[in-house]
């Protein structure tokens, strides 16, 4: 059961188009996931065409349509309707063999690697991470897989991290959270995710400015670390 | 200042029309029924663009919005389904993919090639695993109406949303507003057109029961 969930500002610059893409992508992935915020957000697509009905309607210019049928008629020569079906492709064999990865929400889908070459870098016994590209410099977006039973080192954050459990779940100081749970820490706010013992716990995370660790031993071991857009 | 016209008993009909038009234009690719939402949907979507100041935008851009954004409904058209969205929900949705793209082209971020699709974030239904239909939301007529009684500080803010594209943090960086009355009022707002939907649909649950 999903329990933690986007709060209506964040769900409303979602429906918006405000969120930069690296928000956007972990959102759409929780949207995904959970009928319940799909609702919340199909009521604020229904605000969004509410001020467009309201707005001032200003003339466009005489041409306008022409113009737009001119441009249709010679995109229809070239190809036909319906590309949207056919950029859905199967997930890489390498994906779909992996319990973690192979349930991953559509968007998420989209960023690994078309390969099949997720690079998984060991941060930690625990923690293994792997950056995910999404075009922004300002944001790093990652997956975290901590091991079963794992803790990662204590941090804290100049900016925002918001983190989606993929698979898997794992709990902080603050409670437990499990698969489709999202949760966002702002600047300042220090927590320790520890894993369940019974499983390896998948998230998608993204950082917006680098993580600093507190613990003593997080001069040397630095998860969420190294901040490296991709 | 955006003025807000008051919005008149004929609003949900005039929605259908559109919806039923726009099906025609995806499944028969019907020219004619694509002129009638050309004629109707281009001034507002020019409209929107332009109340949308200090944006990336230039004011003389916003024909080729409207070009780009009827480009798009057009192609799209064929995935559209009535039973899921009115047409005017659909197509503020398409708009606003639109501006995003357009939005990260005029910026000039570095380009990159692996990038992922803007409809691909901005793609909150999941069509290919059968989820479970919760109760249809609330239907646009209640929504429309619900935010014309918004107290103007709300609706201005809800407003500065939408037509300009603007996180919560840029709002208040903009206006000098605290981001927390920023996220307050459109909570609130938000809060308010809720109970304002409610209210109407339980004035509308008795008014059928009294017809029973």
């Amino acid at each position: 059961m999903i329990t933690h969930h986007p709060d209506d500002n964040l769900l409303t610059e979602y429906s918006s188009g405000s969120l930069a893409n690296a928000v956007g992508v972990i959102v759409c992935a929780h949207l995904q996931t959970c009928p319940h915020c799909r609702k919340r957000v199909e009521q604020l697509n229904k605000l969004g065409a509410a001020i467009l009905n309201q707005s001032v309607a200003e003339v466009v210019q005489p041409a306008s349509f022409d113009q737009l049928m001119t441009r249709i008629r010679n995109q229809n020569s070239e190809t036909s309707a319906g590309d949207k079906k056919s950029t859905s492709e199967h997930l890489h064999p390498v994906y779909a063999n992996d319990p973690l990865l192979k349930h991953v929400p559509k968007v998420i889908a989209k960023l690994l690697p078309r390969d099949g070459k997720l690079k998984w870098e060991r941060v930690s016994a625990a923690l293994k991470t792997a950056r995910l590209k999404t075009g922004q410099s300002q944001y790093e977006v990652a997956f975290q897989r901590i091991s079963s039973g794992g803790r990662v080192v204590e941090h804290d954050h100049r900016g925002l991290e918001v983190t989606m459990v993929l698979c898997g779940s794992f709990s902080d100081e603050d409670g437990v959270y499990n698969q489709g749970d999202f949760l966002v820490r702002n600047a300042g706010e220090i927590h320790r995710p520890t894993a369940t013992q019974n499983q390896d716990c998948l998230c998608i995370s993204v950082v917006e400015a680098p993580v600093k660790v507190t613990g003593f031993f997080g001069k040397l071991v630095n998860p969420f670390l190294s901040f490296r857009p991709a | 200042m955006m003025s807000i016209p008051l919005i008149g008993p004929d609003k949900h009909q005039r929605d259908d029309t559109w919806s039923r038009l726009l099906e025609r234009v995806g499944q028969a690719r019907d020219e004619q029924a694509f002129a009638k939402l050309f004629a109707h949907f281009a001034p507002l979507i020019k409209g929107f663009c332009l109340g949308n100041l200090n944006s990336n935008f230039p004011a003389d851009a916003a024909e080729e919005v409207v070009q780009e954004v009827m480009f798009k409904v057009w192609q799209k058209a064929p995935s559209y389904d009535a039973t899921k969205a009115a047409a005017s929900t659909w197509i503020y949705t398409v708009m606003r993919n639109c501006r995003i793209d357009l939005m990260r082209r005029n910026k000039r971020t570095p380009t990159y090639k692996d990038g992922i699709d803007i409809d691909d974030i901005w793609d909150e239904a999941d069509d290919d695993q059968a989820f479970v239909y919760l109760q249809q939301s609330s239907n646009e007529a209640l929504i429309d109406r619900s935010f014309t009684q918004l107290p103007p500080e709300q609706r201005q803010v809800l407003t500065q949303v939408y037509m300009q594209g603007k996180t919560h943090q840029q709002i208040s960086d903009e206006t000098g507003l605290p981001l927390g009355t920023v996220k307050s009022r459109v909570r609130i707002g938000l809060k308010k057109m809720q109970t304002l939907i409610m209210g109407a649909e339980k004035a509308a649950e008795k008014n059928r029961e009294s017809w029973q």
